[in-house]
C-alpha cells in the first residue's frame, strides 16, 4: 500500500499554518523549514491572479534523491520518500538532483518533509494536515487520496474551468497530490519535471547494491563512483541544478556541500 | 550555490562509502532503526490539558500534551467549536513562545532612570509590598482614580475588569476596544442595539455570498474564519472583497474591488442605493423589524454607483454588479464586520453603513445570514458590590451590555477622564485618550499606571507623546511574559507565567451555540514568575480589597463558577475542556420578542440620538485628507504568522518571518529606484523616522499607499529575535483622529515617505 498527501490549493488560504506545525513539531533548526509559501501573482494591478506555491516534498516514486543518494539514508517506504539523516553522509547530492528544489542542507546532512515519520508511527497524520485550517490537506492511502482528487477538481470546474490534478504521473506518480486550479505554471511548478538522469539509476541499481553486497565490492565500487563522482556525475548534476533553478524557487540560504 | 570542488567531493566520497559498509549486513528493518530517536510520545507518560490560546486574541480551544513536566505540543482541541481540532501557525507556536529564553524570569524593580531598562531582581515579597505602598500612596493622595490600567491579551480581566473595578477606578481600558473594535461595536449597538461581541456571526454553513472590507481572511490567521471562508467558498458562496490590496482574501474572491484607501463610505451608501432603486432589498424584513427606511431611501437618493465611482476609483459597474450579487442571495448574504476598524475617525459611520446593508439584505437572524450570538450562563464568584462599575470592553465584552447615558463615578466622586460625552459620544473607554491627562493633569491628575500584556509603544499612536506621560507618572507597573520595549520605563516589572503554565479565569464565548472554555496549567511556572490572578490577588490583600479575593486557591474560584452550570474543573477537563450551550441564532427562537435591543425594539435605520447629539442620524460620506506629493497612505495588517510584538520575538514564528516588508506599487518602487529587497527608511510628514525596512515591490497595491505588518520596529535588547527587526507603524503615526461617536483613534490618516536605501 501507498500513502500520499492530498493538497487542494484552491482551499489552501496561505496561513502557514502546516509551516509552523511542521517547524515546531520536528523541531527543525533555525533557518530550516520543510514548507514553504512563496506568493505567486501575474498580471498588473488592478487585473491581477495570483495564489500560493505551498513547497514541500513530492515524494516522487522515481525519486531522483533515492537514486543518488550513496547510503541508503534517503529511501522509499510505503510511497513516500523517508530520510533518516543519521545515515546521511552530507554529500548533497540530493539537493543538487531534485527536480523540486526540495532537499536542503541542515547542519550537514540532507534535510526534507518525510511525512512525519515517527508521528505517523504512532498512529496519527503529519502535523501539517491535522492543523490544516482550511482543510486544504489530507492523508491517507494513494490510491484513494487520487480518486478524492479527481472528484475535487470535477467539481472545480465551474469556477476554475482549468482546474486539474497534479503527481498522477510525474516523477513516476508523486505521493503529493495537487488539486490545482490552474496549470501547474502558475504556481511555479513544473508540468514535467526532468526525469532522473540514467547515471544515477545506474547508480543506484547496479552500483549500489553491488557494493552493499560485501566490503571487498564496495571498495571496488568505490572506485567506480570516484570515477563517475569526477567525469559524469556532477556535470549531470550542475546541468540538473541549473535547469531546475530556472523554475523553482529555492527559499533557503543554506548551502550544500561546504559545511559537510 | 557553491561550486563543487573535486577535493571536497572527494572526501565525502569516501565518508559515503564509509558509511555505506558499516549498513552492510543490517538491511531495512522497521521505522525504528531509520529513527534510533524514540518519538515524544513513546518517551514518557504524555498528559493532556486544556486551554485556550493566547497567541492571538482569538482565543481557540487547545489540547495540549507534555511528557515528564515538559510541554511537547499544542493542537486544536477537536471539542472545542472555534478551533475543531485545527490551529493557526501562531497557535502552533505555543510551546516555542513558552520556552522562548527572553522571557522575564523574576520580579525586578527599577534600579537606573525610567527607560534605561536597568532594575535588581528582587522576591515576590518585596515586588508586592513595593507595588501596594506606591498604589495606596496614589490612592491617598489623588483618589484611588488616578491610577489607571491598561490591559490586553487573556488574562487582562483580572487587572482592567475585575481589580480595576473593586479598586475604585474608571480608567482601565484595553487597546482592543478604542484602538480597535470600538467604532464596529458601537455602530452596531446604535443600529441593532447590541454590539457585534467578538466574533463576528456570519451563518457560515449557509450563507451564499460574504462580502469583505479591509478584512484580510488568511493573512489575519483567524482559525475558525479561515476554516468557514474556505468551507463556504468550496460549497460556492459568492466571495466580495473590498481592499486597495490584492489580499491573499483577494485572490480568492470572485470580485475584488481595489478601493482608494479612505472612501469605503461612499461605496457603502451606493451598495444602499442599488439595494433599494433595484428593488433587491428584503421589503418584508424591513417593514417588520426597521425604522427609518423612508430617510434612508431618500437619502441615498443621488448616491449612485456612478456618483461612488469618482469617488472609490472603482467603475460604477463593478459596483452595481456586486450590490447585485449581494441583494440576488438575500437574506443569505452580508458583510463581514470585520475587527480592526479605527482607520480615518469617521469610522462608527462607516460601520454604520455595513450594517445599513445587512440590514436590508435581511440577514440578521435568518439563515445563511447573520446569527445572534448569545452568552453562555455562568455565575460570577459572589463578591461585594464593585467600587466602579468598569466599561474597559474590548475582546472580552459581551454582547448586550447596558450603556447608560450617566458615566459612573469612582469613590471620590470622578468619571473616566477620557473625555467621554464630551470629545466623543459613547463606548468603552478610550485608551489613547488617557494618555494627555497623564501629561495634562486635564480633568484630574492620572498619577500611576499599571500596564498589563499592553505592548504600549508600539500600538498607541503618538508612541513620543506617551513617553513623556511614562516620564511624568508617579508610579508604572509592568506586567508581562517579555521585556517588551515599554517595559524599560516601569518601576516594578511582574513577570507573568505562560497561559501553558496557568489556571485562568473561564473564557465565556458569545457563539451559535455559546460555550465556556477551561484554561488549566500544563506544567508549572517557569522561573519565578506567577499567574496574573495570583498577582491581582496578592496585590489586592495588600492594598485592603480582601473581600474581593476570598478565595484560598484559583481551583476553588473556578469550582464555584463551574458549579452553576452543574460543573466542576475536574468534570470540564473529563468532558474535553468544553461546556456548550444552546442558543437562540434566529429570529424564530425569539417568538413574540423582538431580538433588536435598540428603544424601539427595531433596527434603526435611522438614528434618533446620533441627531440630538449634532452627528448624522444616516452615514454621510466625508473625504478624507490626501496624501501629500511624494507621500503614501500608510496601511498596516497582519501577516498570518505574526500578532504582535510578543509573536515576533517567539523563536519558531521568528524564523519564519523576522521582519516586516513595505509593500509598494512595483512601478512606483522602481518610479522611485527601489527593487526588491532592497532597504529603505519611512519618514512621516513629522519627520519622524522609522526602518530599515525591505521593500516588497509588488503589482499587488495600489499607487497611493502603502502597506506593512504592524507592530514590526520594537526597540528592545531584551528582544533577542525582535529587537531592531523591520519598521514600526506605530512609530509612523504622529497623529490620529478622533471618532467622536466611538472614541475609537483612526490611525490610517498618517503618511509616509521611502527615504535612504536604493
Amino acid at each position: 500500500m501507498a500513502s500520499a498527501f492530498l493538497l487542494d490549493m484552491s482551499r489552501c488560504i496561505g496561513c502557514e499554518a502546516c509551516v509552523v506545525a511542521c517547524k515546531a513539531g520536528n523541531e527543525l533548526p533555525q533557518g530550516r523549514q520543510y514548507i514553504e509559501l512563496i506568493e505567486q501573482t501575474s498580471g498588473t494591478f488592478p487585473n491581477l491572479t495570483g495564489g500560493f506555491q505551498n513547497h514541500r516534498c513530492y515524494h516522487c516514486a522515481d525519486a531522483t534523491c533515492v537514486a543518488v543518494c550513496p547510503t541508503g539514508a534517503l529511501f522509499k517506504e510505503d510511497g513516500l520518500t523517508r530520510l533518516d539523516r543519521d545515515a546521511c553522509s552530507g554529500c548533497g547530492y540530493c539537493v543538487q538532483s531534485c527536480p523540486y528544489g526540495v532537499p536542503k542542507m541542515s547542519d550537514g546532512r540532507s534535510s526534507k518533509c518525510d511525512a512525519c515519520a515517527s508521528n505517523v508511527g504512532g498512529g496519527g497524520s503529519p502535523w501539517c494536515v491535522t492543523t490544516c485550517p482550511g482543510k486544504a490537506l489530507e492523508y491517507g492511502d494513494r490510491d484513494e487520496i487520487l480518486a478524492e482528487a479527481n472528484s475535487r477538481v470535477a467539481a472545480l470546474k465551474d469556477r476554475y474551468p482549468k482546474a486539474q490534478v497534479y503527481g498522477e504521473t510525474q516523477a513516476g506518480g508523486l505521493g503529493l497530490i495537487l488539486v490545482l486550479p490552474d496549470d501547474p505554471e502558475t504556481l511555479n511548478i513544473p508540468a514535467d519535471p526532468p526525469p532522473t538522469p540514467d547515471v544515477a539509476n545506474l547508480w543506484k541499481n547496479w552500483v549500489q547494491p553491488i557494493s552493499m553486497g560485501s566490503t571487498a565490492v564496495t571498495v571496488v565500487g568505490l572506485g567506480v563512483l570516484g570515477v563517475m563522482a569526477r567525469k559524469n556525475h556532477l556535470a549531470e548534476m550542475r546541468e540538473i541544478e541549473e535547469n531546475h533553478k530556472t523554475t523553482v524557487s529555492t527559499g533557503s540560504a543554506e548551502g550544500g556541500h561546504d559545511d559537510a | 550555490m557553491a561550486r563543487v570542488d573535486l577535493e571536497i567531493t572527494r572526501r565525502q566520497f569516501f565518508g559515503a562509502g564509509l558509511a555505506g559498509a558499516a549498513a552492510i549486513g543490517t538491511g531495512r528493518g522497521p521505522l525504528a532503526m531509520h529513527y534510533p530517536d524514540p518519538p515524544w510520545f513513546a518517551t514518557g507518560e504524555v498528559t493532556t490539558t486544556y486551554n485556550y490560546c493566547d497567541m492571538c486574541p482569538w482565543k481557540c480551544g487547545i489540547a495540549v500534551q507534555s511528557v515528564d513536566g515538559k510541554v511537547i505540543k499544542v493542537d486544536g482541541n477537536a471539542n472545542d467549536p472555534k478551533s475543531r481540532g485545527m490551529l493557526c501557525g501562531r497557535g502552533q507556536a505555543g510551546v516555542s513562545f513558552m520556552y522562548d529564553p527572553d522571557r522575564l524570569q523574576s520580579p525586578m524593580i527599577r534600579t537606573g532612570e525610567r527607560g534605561e531598562g536597568k532594575f535588581r531582581e528582587v522576591s515576590w515579597e518585596e515586588a508586592l509590598d513595593y507595588t501596594a505602598e506606591k498604589i495606596l500612596a496614589i490612592k491617598e493622595k489623588y483618589g484611588p482614580e488616578s491610577l489607571a490600567i491598561f490591559g490586553h491579551t487573556t488574562g487582562d480581566f483580572w487587572f482592567t475588569d475585575y481589580f480595576a473595578q473593586a479598586w475604585g477606578t474608571p480608567n482601565a481600558a484595553k487597546p482592543s476596544s478604542s484602538l480597535c473594535l470600538s467604532p464596529r461595536d458601537e455602530a452596531c449597538s446604535l443600529t441593532l442595539g447590541f454590539p457585534v461581541g467578538g466574533h463576528e456571526p456570519m451563518d457560515w454553513d449557509e450563507i451564499e455570498c460574504v462580502a469583505f472590507i479591509g478584512s484580510h481572511v488568511g493573512e489575519d490567521s483567524r482559525n475558525t474564519v479561515m476554516q468557514d471562508f474556505v468551507e463556504a467558498r468550496n460549497r460556492g458562496a459568492q466571495i466580495i472583497v473590498v481592499d486597495p490590496r490584492f489580499s491573499t482574501a483577494a485572490a480568492k474572491a470572485d470580485h475584488w474591488l481595489p478601493i482608494k484607501p479612505g472612501t469605503d463610505t461612499a461605496l457603502l451608501l451606493a451598495w444602499v442605493n442599488v439595494l433599494i432603486e433595484e428593488n433587491l432589498y428584503d421589503a418584508a424584513y424591513i417593514d417588520e423589524w426597521a425604522s427609518g427606511f423612508d430617510e434612508l431611501a431618500s437619502h441615498v437618493k443621488d448616491f449612485t454607483p456612478e456618483w461612488a465611482a469618482s469617488i472609490t476609483e472603482l467603475s460604477a459597474d463593478q459596483i452595481r454588479a456586486t450590490a447585485r450579487v449581494m441583494g440576488e442571495r438575500h437574506p443569505k448574504a452580508a458583510i463581514m464586520p470585520g475587527r480592526h476598524t479605527t482607520w480615518y475617525g469617521n469610522d462608527s459611520q462607516r460601520m454604520r453603513a455595513v450594517f445599513l446593508v445587512n440590514s436590508l439584505l435581511g440577514a440578521y437572524g435568518r439563515h445563511g445570514g447573520m446569527y445572534f450570538n448569545k452568552s453562555p450562563f455562568l455565575d460570577s464568584y459572589p463578591h461585594p458590590p464593585f467600587a466602579v462599575t468598569g466599561s474597559s470592553g474590548g475582546c472580552s465584552a459581551e454582547p448586550g451590555e447596558e450603556v447608560s447615558d450617566e458615566l459612573p463615578l469612582g469613590p471620590s466622586g470622578k468619571a473616566r477622564a477620557d473625555g467621554a460625552r464630551e470629545t466623543f459620544l459613547r463606548g468603552a473607554t478610550a485608551m489613547q485618550e488617557l494618555i494627555d491627562p497623564m501629561i495634562t493633569d486635564d480633568p484630574y491628575r492620572i498619577a500611576g499606571l499599571m500596564i498589563y500584556g499592553v505592548n504600549l509603544l508600539n500600538s498607541v499612536p503618538m508612541p513620543s507623546r506617551t513617553i513623556e506621560a511614562l516620564k511624568k507618572l508617579d508610579f508604572i507597573l509592568a506586567v508581562d511574559v517579555l521585556p517588551q520595549e515599554h517595559v524599560a520605563w516601569a518601576d516594578v516589572v511582574f513577570p507573568e507565567a505562560t497561559f501553558l503554565e496557568r489556571y485562568d479565569e473561564l473564557s465565556t464565548v458569545p457563539y451559535k451555540t455559546p460555550f465556556i472554555q477551561m484554561r488549566e496549567p500544563a506544567v508549572a511556572p517557569l522561573y519565578d514568575t506567577m499567574p496574573g490572578w495570583m498577582m491581582a490577588r496578592e496585590l489586592g490583600l495588600r492594598v485592603g480589597l480582601d473581600a474581593f479575593f476570598k478565595w484560598e486557591t484559583i481551583e476553588e474560584y473556578l469550582d464555584t463558577r463551574l458549579r452553576s452550570v452543574g460543573s466542576s474543573l475536574e468534570k470540564m477537563h473529563d468532558a474535553g475542556g468544553v461546556i456548550i450551550q444552546e442558543g437562540k441564532p434566529y429570529l424564530e427562537d425569539f417568538g413574540d420578542e423582538s431580538p433588536f435591543l435598540t428603544a424601539s425594539g427595531k433596527i434603526e435605520l435611522s438614528v434618533a440620538d446620533l441627531a440630538e447629539a449634532g452627528l448624522d442620524p444616516i452615514p454621510v460620506y466625508e473625504p478624507t485628507e490626501e496624501p501629500p506629493a511624494g507621500y503614501y497612505r500608510l496601511l498596516y495588517g497582519r501577516v498570518p504568522v505574526h500578532t504582535f510584538a510578543k509573536t515576533q520575538n517567539t523563536p519558531v514564528l521568528s524564523d519564519v518571518y523576522q521582519e516586516n516588508e513595505l509593500w509598494i506599487n512595483e512601478d512606483e518602487a522602481s518610479a522611485l529606484g527601489y527593487g526588491n529587497g532592497d532597504r529603505v527608511w519611512l519618514e512621516n510628514e513629522a519627520g519622524d523616522r522609522t526602518g530599515p525596512i525591505k521593500v516588497k515591490a509588488t503589482q499587488r497595491i495600489r499607487k497611493d499607499a502603502v502597506f506593512m505588518a504592524h507592530g514590526f520596529g520594537q526597540q528592545s535588547e531584551g528582544l533577542t529575535n525582535a529587537n531592531g527587526k523591520g519598521a514600526s507603524d506605530t512609530k509612523m503615526m504622529s497623529r490620529y483622529k478622533l471618532d467622536p461617536i466611538s472614541g475609537g483613534a483612526g490611525m490610517r490618516i498618517n503618511f509616509v515617505r521611502l527615504v535612504g536605501g536604493g
